[in-house]
């Protein structure tokens, strides 16, 4: 999307995600494409099932991508093969279509096996990317977990938690180990007597800033947060909020938010993608998707947001979005374009058009 | 409009007993809920205010203290009623949302049963309860209107009484008969498509369904004018279905059968006779129903019962009603001359057990004397008094021996701990601060009890000084009506189901029918929180208690059910109290808010109040945390974590992360000031002597940029 690769830190392309095969297929993420640049903070916004957790799941390797690839810094370390299958498979088809055919189109034919040719080796490339991706690049992603109390083990020690990734790392050096948990917790917020005691002891926030640090510890340079705040109290959120902002200023950290609490994730993050049943409907700038909302989605998603006024909320229509009624996808299948420079939304050629006017206006 | 108080908390003090010592969860809070508005509860996790919904709901933990207070719900308080007592209350009357819509439906259970469950059953103690309401105010009127002087009064009574019986003969007539008529338009149908396909296995069954079921429909009030021509085309079809065995010719019968659908038709669209006016009309005008049409005869028994009879009676009634109140006016004039005598026992500095209890007793005999009889709204404070003051009595006297015990539990911990310590061993458990009962308190709750029941009988006596006695009446009467009906109104299975399939759809289940059938794992969540709302809803509960329903939910399904609960709320004038942390989604629903903090409530007012003039630091730390759409700056979170409720702090709770804390703060808990009518904050900064200060500029900002959009949107509105 970007022209300019160089400030491109994770570039996710035609990502899809499916569970279950056959009939019963589950697309939880759909062809999802998106970039983040570095330093910023980038938030995923979308109901619940909507597969925002799959999309940062995915991307960091816990998932084995269907289609699509992930690119970190320049290297591809999530390919998925779905793509490739389904074009061969539709070649072979139309050859055996073509070869039935009484007329001679062996030209044709020869073209397609070429192209099949062609695709078996992004196969094997994609498969060999996938497999032999860069562990050392790979840890430079970290995950923040969504809830605190079930993401820590109640039988091991902070300290233990903390530097279990160093461990796995092969960090054999017990001093050096010792001085950076206690430099990451104090970087958190706690302090160095915390290092001996069990999560129980902990309250939420502080169990939220241990995982926090654990994450931080294998110096990463992207961050995913996937709904860090949603199982806490209102005042320990903008603790945490807090925190990962002062992390993100002081150790250029790059964030990808997931979460579904909007007036959170405007506050938070520079660039917002929304996502509706496994697709991205519309990825913009904060205050550019705020100030203008495209998506009929992402205008039913604002409306409902609860705001602490009560004037305001006495008098607030909340917008339905039905997609059956909302849209003609029947006639035109809906695809991602640039609405204006920055702003994207999934529409169809006509929706385009009315979208750029209303921008325009 | 005098808004009428739906539940009234006072003083509610609650304790959790721990092997650490007394958590005491809530401390001292009071606040009353009207009819029809929502009071929501915002505070942090442990703030107390999903114990206090507990304890309305009489759900709390075992290990639960009830210390003092009172939650006074009609004539009952919810603290001192027995079990059984609260099985009439909780569900039926107060009604809770929990959570988790996951953990809170049956997952081997149907949908549909666990909506109707619930209402069979309680319909079924409900008719009791009316049966013996109404009994009970029948003969305590009865004796009045004798003592009163009234003639003849006991023949319309005993007549009121009958009429019962008359009642519920004629509902389960017209609503059996209207059922068979459902039921054989049904079959009718059914029979005409099968022979009209020439599927006639087995079909003999089916028209001995029918003729059972229409034979059933005919009635005074269903199949009446067409009786005598359905029960020629029964006889026919009969004739005609056993020559078609044998021709197999069908045409007859189809025909015939079309007929009789018609008439069914026209029988279910009558109009439906007023049972409960016809069955007055029986009891005292006349035995026979009168030949009119239903419209015609509701009307006129409507006349009859309203106009001619009730005047008559309502003038004998009042007879005995201002009998009556006079009657408990000089029971209450002596019961405090009494009261006020016996005080003096239990204001003794040591009061001595079997004087006190003496006393005690004297002092309950001539509150109950106090009782009216044909009072119809409950003295909650007269019904409640023998067990508030023997409860008190109780746990003062047995304070001294409960405290004795801990005592003697401590000195035994500490020696063992002590001893271990000395002998070198660091003991791996710690010794469990001893949790005295505050005898203090216990004596002047004991003394408060009786104090307030005097005051209480002297402002009845004032408010009994121009009693608008046909008003009484009429409430006595319109009483006696409602019980009459209420126990003669019976839920059966199948009305059950019509009931529910008509739930879901109020709170916006889509093909109800269809769902009704289903198990929860068929439901998503928001849909899954829509039944359970459903299902607290089955009771006609007059309370709605909603502990963080949307917490569970994300931002458009919790958008959904909010705005459910607020149309069923205006629907079917609830009370609701809304617990959530989020203040967004109060701003929405609440009419008052109580902000609560450490077992307290810190700040009360209406939620324009709150929002918009918010005066207590932790509803500003709450306010200013919560980042809305146009934030910018640095989020301003609350320093620490709550105390520890096992040690409550000396003054206020929140002063050790409250920036703005004063040094009174930690040495004195602040009362509640007053800052309007409606807005009351407990912060030593509202104090004529404290330092004036500053709202944080983050809510000053917000304040006044919500007042701008707000002022654009009236100039718009305009």
């Amino acid at each position: 999307m970007s022209e300019n690769n160089n400030d491109v830190l994770l570039k996710v392309e035609h990502l899809s995600m499916y569970f279950g095969r056959g009939k019963a297929v589950n697309k939880a993420v759909n062809d999802v494409s998106f970039d983040i640049k570095k330093g910023e903070v980038f938030g995923l916004v979308g109901e619940s099932g909507c597969g925002k957790t799959t999309t940062g799941r995915t991307i960091i390797r816990l998932y084995d991508a269907t289609a699509g690839s992930v690119y970190f810094k320049g290297e591809r370390i999530v390919a998925g093969t779905g793509h490739y299958l389904d074009e061969i498979k539709e070649l072979r088809e139309k050859i055996k279509q073509l070869s039935s055919d009484s007329s001679d189109h062996s030209k044709e034919i020869d073209e397609a096996k070429e192209r099949i040719a062609e695709l078996k080796k992004e196969v094997s490339q994609a498969k060999k990317d996938h497999k032999n991706a860069d562990r050392k690049l790979v840890n430079k992603i970290q995950m923040i977990y969504q809830d605190p109390i079930a993401s820590l083990d109640p039988r091991m020690t902070i300290k233990e938690i903390v530097a279990e990734g160093l461990q796995i790392q092969g960090v054999k050096d017990k001093a050096y180990i010792e001085q950076q948990v206690i430099k990451m917790l104090e970087t958190v917020g706690l302090v160095s007597e915390h290092a001996t005691r069990y999560p129980h002891e902990f309250s939420g926030g502080q169990r939220q800033r241990i995982g926090i640090a654990r994450a931080i510890i294998m110096k990463p340079e992207l961050i995913i947060a996937d709904e860090p705040i949603s199982a806490l109290d209102v005042s320990i959120r903008a603790q945490v909020i807090n925190l990962l902002n002062d992390l993100c200023k002081s150790m250029g950290l790059t964030i990808l938010f997931i979460a579904h609490d909007l007036s959170v994730v405007k506050y938070f993050s520079n660039r917002i993608g929304v996502m509706y049943y496994g697709n991205m409907v519309e990825l913009a700038e904060s205050d550019e998707l705020f100030r203008h909302p495209l998506h009929p989605y992402t205008r039913s998603l604002l409306s409902a947001i609860p705001l602490p006024d009560p004037h305001t909320e006495k008098g607030r229509e909340r917008i339905r979005y039905n997609p059956l009624t909302d849209h003609k996808y029947s006639t035109e299948k809906p695809e991602f374009r640039e609405v204006c420079p920055g702003h994207f939304v999934r529409c169809t050629l006509e929706e385009f058009d009315e979208y750029v006017k209303k921008v325009q206006e | 409009m005098a808004e009428e108080k739906k539940l009234e908390v006072k003083d509610l003090r609650i304790s959790f007993k721990t092997n650490n010592g007394k958590v005491q969860a809530v401390r001292d809070i009071s606040f009353d809920l009207y009819k029809g508005e929502t009071l929501a509860i915002v505070g942090e996790s442990g703030s107390g205010k999903s114990v206090t919904s507990r304890a309305i709901m009489g759900i709390l933990a075992g290990n639960a203290i009830k210390e003092g207070g009172k939650i006074i719900y009609g004539d009952k308080d919810l603290l001192k009623i027995s079990e059984d007592e609260f099985h009439r209350i909780r569900g039926d009357k107060i009604a809770m949302i929990f959570q988790d819509p996951l953990s809170s439906l049956n997952p081997i259970m149907r949908i549909g049963q666990q909506l109707t469950e619930a209402m069979i059953l309680k319909n079924k103690a409900a008719r009791s309860e009316s049966k013996k309401a109404l009994g009970r105010m029948f003969n305590a009127l009865d004796s009045k209107m004798k003592a009163a002087g009234v003639e003849d009064g006991r023949e319309d009574l005993v007549k009121f009484k009958t009429f019962g019986a008359v009642h519920s003969k004629l509902q389960s007539e017209y609503t059996a008969a209207k059922d068979y008529a459902i039921e054989a338009l049904a079959n009718a149908e059914n029979l005409v498509l099968r022979l009209e396909n020439k599927a006639i296995n087995g079909i003999a069954q089916d028209f001995a369904k029918f003729d059972h079921a229409a034979k059933g429909s005919i009635s005074r009030f269903v199949v009446y004018e067409d009786a005598e021509e359905l029960k020629k085309l029964l006889d026919t079809l009969k004739k005609e279905e056993a020559e078609a065995k044998k021709t197999k010719e069908y045409s007859h019968l189809i025909s015939d059968l079309k007929r009789s659908a018609e008439i069914f038709t026209r029988a279910i669209e009558k109009d439906e006779p007023n049972t409960f006016t016809l069955a007055y009309y029986l009891a005292f005008v006349d035995k026979n129903i009168p030949e009119q049409p239903i419209a015609e005869m509701n009307e006129m028994t409507h006349k009859r019962i309203e106009v001619d009879y009730m005047d008559a009676f309502m003038e004998k009634a009042q007879k005995g009603v201002e009998y009556s109140v006079k009657e408990t006016n000089e029971a209450r004039k002596a019961a405090i001359k009494l009261l006020r005598e016996k005080v003096s026992v239990l204001e003794k500095e040591n009061p001595d057990v079997k004087e006190t209890k003496a006393a005690v007793k004297e002092m309950k005999d001539a509150v109950i004397k106090c009782l009216d009889p044909l009072e119809v709204a409950k003295d909650s404070e007269t019904h409640t008094f023998a067990t508030s003051i023997d409860y008190a009595v109780d746990f003062y006297f047995g304070g001294f021996k409960k405290n004795a015990n801990e005592e003697k539990r401590y000195n035994k911990q500490k020696a063992k701990h002590d001893r271990l310590t000395a002998s070198g061993k660091t003991p791996d458990w710690e010794v469990a601060m001893p949790s005295y009962i505050n005898m203090d308190a216990a004596h002047k709750d004991m003394v408060d009890t009786v104090n307030d029941m005097i005051k209480h009988f002297e402002q009845q006596l004032k408010n009994n000084e121009n009693a608008d006695y046909p008003a009484r009446t009429l409430e006595v009467v319109d009483y006696l009506k409602e019980q009459a009906e209420l126990s003669v109104y019976k839920i059966t299975k199948s009305v059950a189901k019509e009931r529910a399939i008509k739930l879901m759809e109020n709170v916006g289940i889509d093909n109800p029918r269809r769902r009704f059938r289903q198990y929860p794992f068929e439901f998503s969540g928001g849909m899954r929180q829509r039944i359970v709302i459903a299902i607290a809803l089955t009771a006609n509960p007059d309370i709605l208690i909603c502990d963080e329903p949307t917490t569970a939910l994300d931002v458009t399904i919790q958008a959904q059910i909010l705005e459910l609960i607020n149309d069923l709320k205006k629907q079917r004038n609830l009370s609701v109290i809304f617990i959530t942390h989020d203040l967004g989604v109060v701003a929405n629903m609440a009419d008052r808010i109580a902000v609560m903090y450490a077992g307290k409530i810190v700040e009360y007012g209406t939620a324009d109040d709150i929002f918009y003039d918010p005066a207590h630091p932790y509803t500003w730390a709450l306010l200013s945390s919560v980042p809305d759409l146009d934030t910018k700056e640095k989020l301003a979170s609350i320093p620490g974590t709550p105390p520890n409720m096992i040690y409550p702090p000396k003054g206020d709770a929140f002063a050790e992360r409250n920036v703005y804390a004063l040094e009174i703060d930690f040495e004195e808990q602040p009362p509640m000031f007053k800052i309007s009518d409606t807005h009351y904050a407990a912060t030593w900064l509202l104090h004529p002597d404290a330092p004036k200060l500053q709202k944080p500029e983050v809510i000053t900002e917000r304040i006044e940029r919500m007042k701008r959009t707000r002022g654009n949107n009236d100039v718009r509105e305009q």
